[in-house]
């Protein structure tokens, strides 16, 4: 069973940049759904664009964690409530 | 923490450009109430149209300057047209990216469908591809009889009650908070409790509810409106239900004197969105395209080929609700929320204009506001009894 | 509230305004709806103005017309002594020169363009030029920067003729100093008028464009406009927030480019905003000048259409 806990809320501005990341990663995700390799140009560029995005995803979520210091378990995740700004971790 | 399931979030609201396509005018139902009075299987979008429209939208970013988008489908039943669909997406998503443009991190593809082939192939298919940027809304009005009141088919006697409720789970599966659009016209007052009670118990917690705002109301209506909010007030609280599921037609903020300081704006976004008809021609809204109209000529503010005619925007974007409506709505006792739209404003209007509020809802609002408030006070009472404020719950000292 | 009847003694007469009055045929008012007409506008208080055609109306008719108080709109090519506004269709105003009558010019914006220059002795020998920009709703956003060069060099021939002494009035440059509140053409609100036979229009514009839509008829002693409100200032929302207090606001205009009577076009305002603005720069002139006194104000202001600042208004 899926358990929930809040473990800290982070600003407005954080807020939205990690909901920027959200989205352009969702967008990038559905784009190599279509995108094929005979498109050159925008095929390197979205391959670019995932690694680039993953990586920002990625160092938004330690430096938040270190800034913070949320609680956090082995096997759980965090997880943002986007209308919030709270973070909740997620076990199970 | 709040007892009370609020209304879901619309997705970034206020920000967002909402643009229509019109994809079909055809539908596999003949609904009783359906506005859409020129309903044909003749007029299906080309993908030309489609691109015209998307290529002029995108290299004008001046006058789109909303921070995010919402790509909306309609018809008729947008579905009939999953392949056109699927492909105007591509290209929308395609050149999004393409061209940097800043709606790429921040859209949506929204659909209102009947719900009849939504598990199809082609819309699973299309579903999968797209799940993290959709937002689609089946119309179910209810129960069997009270949908199968309106929604029929075509012969006008077969009912689509059980198509469309064997899609809700698998619906609900995918989208677990998808909210349900029931639309109430004199003939389904009766039936409004035990609807709402039935799409609850299908496991829709969001069930977003209006009245048409066609003049369609008889002698007594309101009371017997009254009555049934009445009803499904005593049932929603006395059952629990408003802990988890929540109903449009009860909210705290309605029923107040305006503030002409704070509530002078439009309610109804005409003129902020654009929709696209298969012929190419852009409306402020679908409500102005000539199958939407009973009696008046569409307004038509442009088109694929030559653009938008930003002079016939100026109406619309003007428009606050002290110009358009009568006395007796800016000194109304009870005049916050009540609502209207433009399009049929303008369809009823004496003149061919958009400022002339109609008001043949306005004993409908009333008789909400009365049960809005019956609502909230045994609400109310209700945690008041358990030791709580309806807010906290006794957690603060309020 | 109503206060004055614009009468067209003819389907032909004069336009005196923005719309154009392509029809031919002659088709005149009777000597009996010229009386009931008069009659109407004497016991509703409203002053009487009457447009005339290009030809001689027949004595009856003028014996008539001698029983009120009346301004007399005439055109040019008819004008006398008896006429209180002279209409000029085109650049040929040497007799409304020899006339001194206040005139109104009705050009197309080209024509304003291109010979300008070639106003200042109409301007200077007729008490009140008020010159109609046909066009107006046609300007494109090469023809504002044209317009603004063009209200400049007028403006500083305007300013030479004040500091030598002299004063003149032209609608485009001196109205808007001698304002303190909206003084617009004032149709469906403050002006109706009535056509040949003997039915109440918005303005003559809208009898020419939509016949069908008359807004009462004499005979019925009755006039019912839907929707009267929109043709006020209340009613308005992009003027009430404006102080280009001296622009005309034609309401057949905005219907015509906007299809909503209380919405004015972007051509409209920018035009009328380009105006305020050179009188504006003609005030401070004046007023450094120490010779005239106006009690105007015009603020600089960093727009030429109010639709631009409506996310500001309360």
């Amino acid at each position: 069973m899926e358990v929930k806990k809040k473990v800290g809320v982070v600003t407005p501005e954080e807020c939205n940049e990690i909901r920027s990341l959200f989205e352009r990663r969702n967008g990038l995700n559905e784009m190599a759904k279509i995108l094929t390799p005979d498109n050159d140009a925008l095929y390197e560029k979205l391959v670019k664009d995932l690694g680039e995005t993953a990586t920002k995803f990625e160092t938004w979520w330690r430096d938040m964690s270190e800034k913070y210091q949320w609680e956090g378990v082995a096997d759980g995740n965090w997880q943002i409530d986007f209308n919030t700004g709270e973070i909740y971790l997620v076990v199970g | 923490m709040d007892v009370t399931k609020k209304e879901a979030p619309i997705w970034n609201e206020g920000m967002s450009k909402n643009i229509t396509f019109i994809v079909t005018k055809d539908c596999q139902l003949a609904c009783k109430y359906c506005y859409l009075v020129g309903k044909n299987a003749k007029e299906r979008m080309s993908f030309d149209v489609a691109k015209k429209a998307i290529d002029y939208i995108l290299a004008n970013k001046h006058l789109f300057e909303e921070p995010s988008v919402i790509w909306d489908f309609i018809g008729g039943e947008p579905f009939l047209e999953i392949d056109l669909i699927d492909r105007i997406c591509d290209y929308v998503k395609t050149e999004m990216y393409r061209l940097n443009h800043p709606w790429f991190n921040n859209y949506r593809l929204s659909f209102s469908t009947n719900g009849i082939n939504y598990d199809s192939d082609k819309v699973q298919h299309f579903i999968a591809k797209n799940h993290s940027h959709l937002s689609i809304g089946i119309t179910i009005d209810g129960t069997r009889r009270k949908h199968d009141l309106n929604r029929v088919y075509k012969d006008g006697i077969r009912g689509s009650y059980d198509d469309v409720v064997r899609n809700i789970p698998l619906w609900l599966k995918q989208f677990p908070d998808g909210g349900k659009k029931v639309t109430i016209a004199s003939a389904d007052i009766p039936y409004i409790k035990e609807s709402v009670m039935h799409l609850y118990s299908l496991g829709i917690r969001q069930v977003n509810i209006n009245v048409v705002f066609e003049d369609v109301w008889q002698e007594g209506d309101d009371k017997l409106f009254e009555e049934q909010l009445m009803l499904l007030a005593d049932e929603i609280i006395d059952g629990g239900w408003y802990e988890n599921y929540a109903c449009s037609f009860f909210s705290e903020t309605i029923g107040k004197p305006l503030d002409l300081e704070c509530d002078n704006m439009n309610w109804c976004g005409a003129g902020r969105m654009l929709s696209i008809d298969a012929a190419g021609n852009f409306y402020p809204c679908t409500r102005f395209a000539a199958y939407s109209l009973r009696s008046k000529e569409p307004i038509i503010i442009g088109n694929v080929n030559d653009g938008i005619n930003q002079n016939l925007l100026r109406p619309f974007l003007t428009l606050d609700l002290v110009t358009q409506s009568p006395r007796k709505c800016i000194e109304c006792e009870v005049a916050s929320g009540c609502a209207w739209c433009q399009g049929e404003n303008y369809d009823a209007a004496i003149t061919n204009t958009i400022y002339q509020r109609s008001t043949a809802i306005c004993k409908m609002h009333k008789a909400r506001v009365r049960a809005n408030n019956y609502y909230w006070r045994k609400l109310y009472h209700k945690i008041d009894m358990k030791g709580g404020c309806v807010r906290c719950q006794g957690v603060c000292n309020c | 509230m109503i206060g004055y009847l614009i009468i067209l003694l003819d389907h032909t007469s004069a336009s005196f305004c923005h719309y154009g009055n392509a029809a031919g045929e002659r088709k005149l008012m009777s000597v009996d709806t010229l009386r009931t007409a008069i009659r109407y506008a004497m016991v509703h208080n409203w002053a009487v103005q009457i447009v005339y055609p290009r030809y001689e109306v027949p004595d009856e008719l003028k014996a008539m017309i001698e029983t009120v108080d009346s301004c007399r709109i005439m055109p040019v090519e008819i004008a006398d002594g008896s006429a209180d506004v002279v209409v000029v269709d085109g650049w040929d105003f040497n007799k409304a020169v020899m006339l001194g009558k206040p005139t109104t010019l009705r050009i197309t914006k080209s024509e304003l363009f291109e010979r300008y220059a070639e106003l200042m002795p109409l301007l200077t020998a007729v008490p009140k030029l008020n010159v109609v920009i046909t066009d107006v709703h046609k300007f494109s956003k090469a023809d504002f920067e044209t317009y603004k060069t063009v209200m400049k060099d007028l403006r500083e021939k305007v300013a030479g003729v004040f500091l030598s002494g002299g004063r003149l009035s032209v609608n485009l440059l001196t109205d808007r100093l001698m304002l303190e509140q909206m003084n617009n053409c004032g149709a469906g609100d403050t002006s109706i008028t009535l056509s040949p036979d003997g039915k109440f229009y918005i303005c003559p514009a809208f009898y020419y464009d939509a016949p069908d839509d008359s807004v009462g008829s004499l005979c019925d002693d009755d006039i019912a406009i839907d929707n009267a409100y929109l043709y006020t200032l209340k009613g308005a929302p992009i003027c009430r927030h404006c102080d280009a207090w001296h622009c005309k606001r034609c309401v057949w205009m905005n219907r015509l480019t906007t299809r909503e009577v209380n919405t004015p076009s972007h051509e409209q305002c920018v035009v009328a905003h380009i105006e305020r603005d050179a009188s504006r720069l003609l005030l401070d002139e004046l007023n450094e000048m120490g010779k005239y006194e106006f009690n105007s104000d015009i603020p600089e202001i960093d727009y030429f259409d109010p639709f631009e600042t409506r996310d500001l208004w309360k």
